[in-house]
């Protein structure tokens, strides 16, 4: 099989890229990595696959691949013949990378939260949650505006890589306790993006709401 | 005499509770499940199954009913259990019942009362026609203070005129004719919610409306930066 994903079922990241290639309703073979309790991303053998230490890589006909934004981009650009998911228009392209940025950047902090709260990791919560309702706040104001406008999606009429990449660890942020309470039009546009067809669910993100 | 004053606090507005959903809020560290059935009614209940005690604002809705998220019982509108899928030949004992709030609209606001009886009487700002939702925002400050600094906060509307509509309501008003209504739900200790609607020529335009709740994130700034 060309496509292999070093996966964990619980990662967010790695749950970006199975989204993606679900939506696309391509096949993909699973190398599952034991990162927890195992830590084998930091074993010797897996920082040959990637010297930062991290999931999920992507191994794709030759290209291996880290970071699930990066994933994101060469998925779409190499099997959405559509064109849809990553749009190359010059009115959108720039916003999707804009806020694949801040799914891999501002948002992580969401991430931190979980895994001080679910695997244990040591590390500063109260700035992790803080920091991460901070970039909920961002998504909110983002979102309540597209909802004026008419919009559901962060970019344009349509889902894309952006709505991917910002969904998991927003979908997640209760395993680090951080509330939706505060956040009307990020609720309900998680609610949009579950209802997509082909939406696969993972463990924490029920299927319908 | 029951933990909550008897008044009528905004927990949302009214176009954001979709038909089929289940949401989450908070009046004074009180948890709520706000929900929605396909018929279009809107619920408010404490947000704490009868069963085990999940929260009611993880649930699904189906049809007219809310699921429980852990083991599924289903509620009806009035709190009333009605199903129990692992008992599913099983009439639910009347006993039980999820703690149902008011929930009533006006302004184009969700309002609720948390008074075991209430009777104290909607706030009143006029007709009910006219206002035009423009968006609910939390800032980091509690609902008095909130309340105080709306007075004098920059909200970067040319000849804002703040002016107070009552408890728990603050008004901004403009040269143009321009009304904001902002309904202050207290949250918690160091939190208020900001749900804002709004009246007037200016408003009517979707574009209008953006720029507008623009101007709420910037009052917001103005709010905890003070
Ligand atoms: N920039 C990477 C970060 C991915 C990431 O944080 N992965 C986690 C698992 S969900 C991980 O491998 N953490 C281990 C580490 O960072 O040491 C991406 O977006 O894919
Ligand atoms: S806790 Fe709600 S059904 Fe069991």
């Amino acid at each position: 099989m060309a496509i292999k994903l070093h996966d964990y079922g619980l990662s967010g990241s790695c749950y970006k890229v199975r989204l993606l290639l679900d939506f696309l309703e391509l096949d993909y073979e699973v190398e599952k990595i034991d990162f927890y309790p195992g830590r084998q991303h930091k074993s010797l053998d897996f920082l040959e696959i990637n010297p930062l230490g991290q999931i999920p890589v992507l191994d794709d006909d030759g290209t291996r691949l880290r970071d699930a934004q990066a994933i994101l981009c060469h998925i779409a650009n190499k099997y959405d013949a559509s064109g849809r998911w990553l749009p190359h228009d010059p009115a959108r392209f720039g916003q999707v990378m804009m806020w694949l940025m801040f799914a891999g950047g501002e948002l992580m902090a969401a991430s931190a939260a979980r895994l001080h709260d679910v695997m244990g990791y040591r590390l500063d919560i109260e700035a992790a949650r803080r920091n991460a309702h901070a970039a909920f706040r961002i998504l909110d104001d983002h979102l309540t505006e597209r909802e004026i406008e008419g919009g559901q999606w962060i970019v344009g009429e349509e889902p894309t890589v952006a709505d991917i990449a910002c969904f998991p660890y927003t979908a997640l942020a209760g395993d680090g306790g951080i509330g939706h309470e505060d956040y009307p039009a990020l609720r309900n546009w998680m609610r949009a993006f579950r209802r997509l067809p082909r939406f696969q669910p993972m463990s924490g993100i029920a299927e319908f709401t | 005499m029951g933990e909550f004053r008897d008044r009528w606090t905004a927990v949302g507005l009214e176009h954001q509770v979709e038909p089929g959903s289940s949401n989450p809020a908070i009046v004074d560290g009180h948890p709520l499940a706000i929900w929605r059935g396909e018929n279009g009614q809107p619920n408010i209940w404490h947000d704490r199954c009868p069963h085990r005690g999940m929260r009611l604002s993880f649930g699904f809705v189906r049809g007219d009913t809310l699921r429980c998220i852990y083991h599924g019982w289903g509620y009806e509108s009035g709190g009333q259990c009605v199903s129990i899928p692992a008992h599913p030949e099983l009439t639910p004992p009347k006993t039980i019942c999820a703690k149902v709030y008011p929930a009533t609209t006006r302004y184009g606001i969700l309002w609720t009362n948390l008074a075991d009886e209430p009777s104290s009487p909607l706030p009143d700002l006029g007709p009910e026609e006219g206002w035009h939702p423009l968006r609910s925002l939390y800032v980091n400050c509690p609902a008095e203070t909130t309340a105080d600094r709306l007075r004098g906060a920059d909200c970067g509307v040319p000849d804002a005129k703040a002016g107070n509509g009552g408890d728990g309501i603050a008004t901004i008003e403009t040269g143009s004719g321009l009304t904001l209504l902002i309904a202050i739900q207290a949250v918690g200790a160091d939190k208020a919610g900001l749900h804002v609607v709004a009246r007037g020529e200016d408003a009517r335009a979707s574009g209008q409306r953006l720029e507008l709740a623009r101007k709420m994130q910037r009052l917001r700034c103005a709010l905890e930066a003070q």
